[in-house]
Order: C-alpha cells, then structure tokens, then sequence
C-alpha cells in the first residue's frame, strides 16, 4: 500500500478508493443475487428455455 | 487486489454513475431484444403467460419431426 498522504489525481487517499469500492462490490453482489433470483422466476414461470 | 485503486485515478462522482448508467443501458437492451424477438414477452405483460406457455408447447408438438414407420 503506497504511503497514505500521497495526493491522487481525484484527491481521494488509497483508504477512501478502497472504501468506496468495497460497498460498490457489495452492492453489485446484491444487484446479482436479485438478478439471479430474477432469471429463476422467469424460467419457472415463463416459457423460456421450456 | 488492485481494483479499488480505479478510484484514486477516476472521480467516483464520475465513475459510479456512468458504471450503474451502463448497466441500466444493458439491462434495457436485454429487455427490448426480448420483447421484439420473443411472442412470449408480449404475451406475459398482456396477462396472458398461462395460455403463451401452453400455446408455445403446443407449437412445439406440432412441430416435432414425423416418427419413422418401419
């Protein structure tokens, strides 16, 4: 991890990056399960892939 | 992992919304090809998936290749 201070082009220190990625990583986990959870009613429900 | 450093080169108050604008783009992209290219999808928002399921099986059937009389 580079040294905390150092000033990135956003401003933003390694610490905040990766803060900020860690709840856009979990919110994309549960974008997925409730599209999985989407695809498996369609495909019990509609005539896809029946 | 590296990935989360993305957010010390590009402005999360960028990258965020073009990232979830993308995936809302494909999503409807998805939806639309469905909707033009299936029966099914149009049936469905009309109330009638019940009758598309059977009528896509009954087409189906009625497709199925003539059994061979030996």
């Amino acid at each position: 991890m580079s040294n905390a201070t150092e000033v990135w082009p956003t401003g933003l220190t390694e610490g905040q990056a990766l803060e900020i990625h860690r709840n856009l990583i979990q919110g994309t986990q549960m974008f997925g399960v409730i599209a999985a959870l989407a695809h498996l009613l369609a495909y019990i429900y509609s005539p896809w892939l029946h | 992992m590296i990935y989360g450093r993305i957010w010390l080169v590009v402005k999360p108050t960028v990258g965020v919304p073009l990232l979830l604008g993308a995936v809302a783009v494909g999503s409807f992209a998805v939806h639309t090809a469905l909707l033009t290219n299936t029966s099914w999808v149009k049936k469905f928002l009309n109330g009638s998936a019940a009758s598309a399921v059977v009528q896509t099986q009954s087409t189906v059937a009625s497709v199925a290749p003539p059994t061979l009389q030996v």
